[in-house]
């Protein structure tokens, strides 16, 4: 016992208390974020503001790991300062984050903000965040298939749903509990066969009962599912598709990429975007209205979002679609680096394709009209 | 009467860390789940009854079975460390059954998700051992799963309790029975088992509880529809930032399981009565 | 599967004297079939630690290699540290949740107390009710009285999450011990601290420790309550291991797994030796 809380004291000694420039960055997403901001970003923010420290805390993959970092401002909202600088949320995340006056209006103050003019920085599913955030990457979802097991890959969602009939068991998506590929793929499913207009979906204005819209795609989607593989997971369909259970399914073009860096995928795996299109979302750079050191926060985006290193380490590295505006990065970046990001997925679609998720009210809508029509 | 007074003096300090640390807490949302936009109601329990029926039963029936599993598997190993005769094959037994409790839930999910799969690490080892054909392999990741994944890393808790407990009984009665020839089965069911029950009870209560409020393992193994009450919770606040419903979920597994520690506990009284 | 190994041990019991050999052929049929159950995903996780390169159809890793143990021991990386929080945390929770239910299992367990029932119940509620809505609420009530971002909150969190197992098998272990003892103790002049200390505390030991364990691991388990008290300033691994995990960085994750299964183990070794002399020392007494 006594030998014991001696080495507690000696431990509770050896672990240093907050330094006063300690920059706290919490991040939702995969490790690979934390990675991202750990290994690559803060030794070079370090270099340029010699005696700062940058740390960061990884609150999980997917909208959970946002809602978490959300839950922590609202448990600390009564608290004059708070213990996080920057954080890095999912877009769904920044619309309650602004509504609910946690963030702070930074994005005039910085010199790179000018370098975003699209509306990803303006809008946030329905909600007016301009001003608030600043896109870290954008992330797209889109179909993987293994060119093995599919020799003609469909180019639509009408193909997709006729494919994965004619083959049962080999597509697989995460219904919309397991994370946001799944649910991607479902919204993407409505844009394509509901009733309504898919960009009333995207833009607003929301309107009670729209719901009925969507009963026939829902119907449909029932029955695409008795023939589909349900995967546990956004990582599940990736998981299935490289031991060769699945043959085809929605994923994260991000994930994709760094499962395959990590040699989990066979390097042959193929990215397709499927017509009229999925959606896709930015992370978003967020600073709280009462961060600890609001000024070093500034200067840490500032850096995170400037053309250089949206080059080198979100495109180069990473092959994340850079979160300003694409000319500004690919003056930075050779040309085969920048090619790279389009390997399978080329700018027209993109340009063509990806969509954003509808409004938020719409988005609850569709996923408990699921809930209801579909998984029940 | 003094003897009140020292008990609940000595209980005390462990009631109020609870009640200050989690019952207050937890009283914000017991009442979120009565709180909708009309004021209080009971709205959120109506549409978790709409909407998760299902998941609730599925949810009881997985966790049962996955408990009433992991007792017969404890008594089992723990009855064979008690009255096995050969100390080598105890031994290998006390060496192997241990290892799943010190592996953390989310890494149970896993190690089991890449394990049970079709082409899992199972079926490959046996397909490339020649006991199946690649036709016969199957996945397990379903409800199955997810009864593995529970069975897999609760039973050596139960079994380290158990086998606590059965060292501690008197041997003298197991002699006795076994020069009168006895078998060791007979004396594990008539006199070992009787003589544990409390404790494997109280094994099987935590078990249960436990197991009812994992969320990596349903997430990883199987979030196919149906899936566990943990996943939907996860999914109301996470999707739709609606804590009514999810703590109206919340009050559903609280009471059922209250509903099966009272049921051990009222049991438990009553024989502490006879 | 021990109906097997019972049938075989009662043939060798009645005067059957069978051959050595064919005696351990159902004994390791049944052992093989254990040790595969366990080491089968056990071996999983060890291969995903040093695997490189692993998909379909491939059943092993095709290219083995350490570049994600470097990952993990990065320079800028956190692994150790965190490693020593864990376990410092894991610890003090053990020694919480000891201190508060000792006294609470024994007059639980040997006492009358009103309402027992209800009181056994009342420990039960953290782990019944699925915390994730509840952290939130917690974590405001630590940010207003300054527990936040601290061990101390870290281990109160645990404390709470353990207190079930080390209540409800403390009672249970008192129980077990036959209060004659005690009183026999007392009638020969002992006080009741002495009578307790010297007869009913050794005897309940047992039981006492292996709540230890369970609250040990629950703790190293534990990452949603670490994460809303502890972080940013609190780094634990299980917090580590959660994001590698539920993002499903298999080499990651399974190297954390591997970290922790170190002072798990070392813990569970350590208490078991302590009980050994413990129970040794009893008999012949």
């Amino acid at each position: 016992m006594k030998t014991f809380l001696s080495a507690a004291v000696v431990l509770a000694v050896a672990i240093p208390p907050a330094s006063a420039t300690e920059l706290t960055v919490v991040t939702a997403g995969d490790t690979n974020m934390v990675d991202y901001i750990n290994e690559y970003l803060a030794p070079i923010f370090e270099k340029e503001n010699p005696g700062d420290t940058v740390r960061a805390v990884g609150t999980g993959p997917g909208d959970a790991g946002s809602q978490k970092i959300l839950e922590r401002f609202e448990a600390q909202s009564g608290n004059e300062t708070w213990d996080t600088d920057v954080a890095v949320v999912h877009e769904k995340f920044a619309g309650p984050m602004v509504e609910q006056n946690f963030l702070k209006q930074y994005r005039g103050d910085i010199a790179t903000g000018e370098l975003v003019t699209s509306d990803k920085a303006k809008m946030a599913l329905g909600t007016n965040v301009d001003g608030y955030v600043m896109p870290m990457f954008s992330s797209q979802t889109a179909i993987a298939y293994n060119p093995a097991l599919v020799e003609n890959p469909p180019k639509s969602y009408s193909e997709i749903e006729t494919w994965a009939h004619e083959h049962p068991g080999q597509f697989g998506y995460n219904g919309i509990k397991g994370g946001a590929s799944g649910v991607s793929f479902v919204m993407g499913w409505i844009y394509a066969f509901g009733d309504g207009d898919a960009t009333q979906l995207m833009n607003g204005p929301f309107e009670e009962g729209a719901a009925k819209e969507w009963d026939g795609a829902l119907k449909r989607l029932k029955d695409f599912n008795a023939d589909v593989t349900m995967t546990p997971g956004n990582a599940g369909t990736l998981d299935m598709l490289g031991r060769g259970e699945i043959a085809m399914g929605p994923v994260w073009v991000d994930m994709f990429y760094s499962w395959q860096a990590d040699g989990k995928l066979p390097p042959d795996m193929k990215l397709l975007l499927p017509e009229p299109g999925m959606p896709g979302q930015p992370m978003h750079y967020v600073i709280p209205e009462n961060a600890p050191h609001p000024e070093l926060a500034e200067k840490f985006v500032e850096l995170a979002t400037s053309p250089k290193i949206q080059a080198e380490g979100i495109v180069k590295r990473f092959n994340w679609y850079p979160g300003i505006d694409a000319t500004h990065v690919k003056a930075e970046l050779d040309e085969a680096s920048w090619n790279k990001l389009f390997k399978d997925v080329t700018p027209e679609d993109l340009a063509n394709y990806a969509k954003p998720f509808p409004i938020a009210p719409y988005n609850n809508a569709i996923l408990e009209a699921y809930e209801r029509h579909v998984a029940n | 009467m003094r003897e009140r007074t020292i008990g609940l003096l000595l209980a005390v300090p462990a009631i109020a860390t609870i009640a200050l640390l989690y019952m207050m807490p937890l009283l914000a949302s017991v009442t979120g789940a009565f709180e909708t936009e009309a004021g209080f109601g009971l709205d959120n329990f109506i549409k978790a009854r709409d909407l998760y029926t299902t998941d609730i039963l599925y949810t009881l029936l997985i966790v049962s079975a996955s408990t009433l599993i992991i007792a017969a598997f404890s008594v089992a190993i723990a009855g064979y460390l008690t009255l096995g005769e050969n100390p080598k094959a105890v031994a290998i037994l006390r060496w192997l059954y241990r290892w799943p409790l010190f592996i953390p839930f989310i890494v149970v999910g896993q190690v089991l998700r890449t394990f049970l799969a079709k082409n899992g690490l199972m079926n490959n080892l046996l397909v490339a051992g020649g006991i199946l054909t690649p036709m016969q392999t199957m996945s397990f990741l379903d409800w199955r799963g997810i009864v593995i994944a529970f069975v897999w890393k609760q039973t050596p808790f139960v079994t380290l309790l158990l086998a606590g407990a059965m060292a501690s009984i008197d041997r003298a009665t197991i002699e006795a029975a076994r020069n009168l020839g006895a078998s060791r089965l007979r004396i594990l069911f008539e006199i070992v088992v009787p003589q544990v029950r409390t404790t494997l009870f109280v094994g099987m209560v935590l078990s249960f509880v436990t197991m009812m409020s994992v969320l990596s393992v349903p997430l990883m193994i199987s979030a196919q529809s149906p899936t566990m009450i943990t996943a939907d919770i996860a999914f109301r606040i996470n999707a739709y930032g609606d804590y009514g419903v999810a703590n109206a979920l919340g009050m559903i597994s609280l009471i059922m399981t209250m509903a099966v520690a009272i049921f051990y506990l009222s049991h438990n009284l009553k024989e502490k009565a006879r | 599967m021990s109906a097997l190994s019972m049938q075989d041990g009662r043939a060798a019991g009645k005067r059957l004297r069978l051959p050595f050999d064919l005696k351990w052929l159902p004994r390791a049929i049944v052992l093989g079939l254990v040790a595969f159950a366990i080491f089968g995903p056990l071996a999983n996780l060890l291969l995903w630690t040093v695997a490189e390169r692993w998909y379909f159809p491939h059943t092993l890793p095709l290219e083995y290699g350490f570049s994600y143990w470097a990952k993990v021991f990065s320079p800028r990386g956190v692994a150790w540290e965190s490693l020593f929080t864990s376990v410092f945390i894991a610890l003090l929770a053990v020694i919480g949740s000891l201190a508060l239910a000792i006294p609470a299992g024994y007059a639980l367990g040997r006492l009358k107390l009103p309402a027992r029932g209800l009181i056994l119940l009342v420990f039960l509620i953290p782990q019944a009710f699925p915390n994730l809505p509840v952290y939130v609420n917690i974590a405001r009530f630590f940010y207003d009285v300054g527990l936040n971002g601290t061990i101390a909150g870290v281990v109160l969190v645990h404390v709470t999450h353990g207190l079930v197992f080390a209540v409800w098998i403390a009672t249970a272990s008192f129980a077990a011990v036959d209060a004659e003892l005690e009183e026999a103790a007392r009638s020969m002049g002992a006080g009741p601290f002495r009578a307790f200390f010297d007869v009913t505390l050794p005897l309940a030991l047992p039981g006492l420790m292996a709540s230890g364990i369970f609250v040990f691991l629950e703790s190293l388990d534990e990452f949603t309550g670490a994460y809303f008290v502890g972080a940013p300033d609190v780094q634990t691994l299980p917090l580590l291991l959660y994001t590698a995990g539920a993002g499903g960085n298999y080499q990651i994750a399974s190297i954390t797994a591997l970290l922790l299964l170190i002072p798990s183990i070392f813990f569970m070794l350590v208490v078991e030796r302590f009980l050994r002399a413990d129970v040794l020392s009893r008999i012949g007494h």
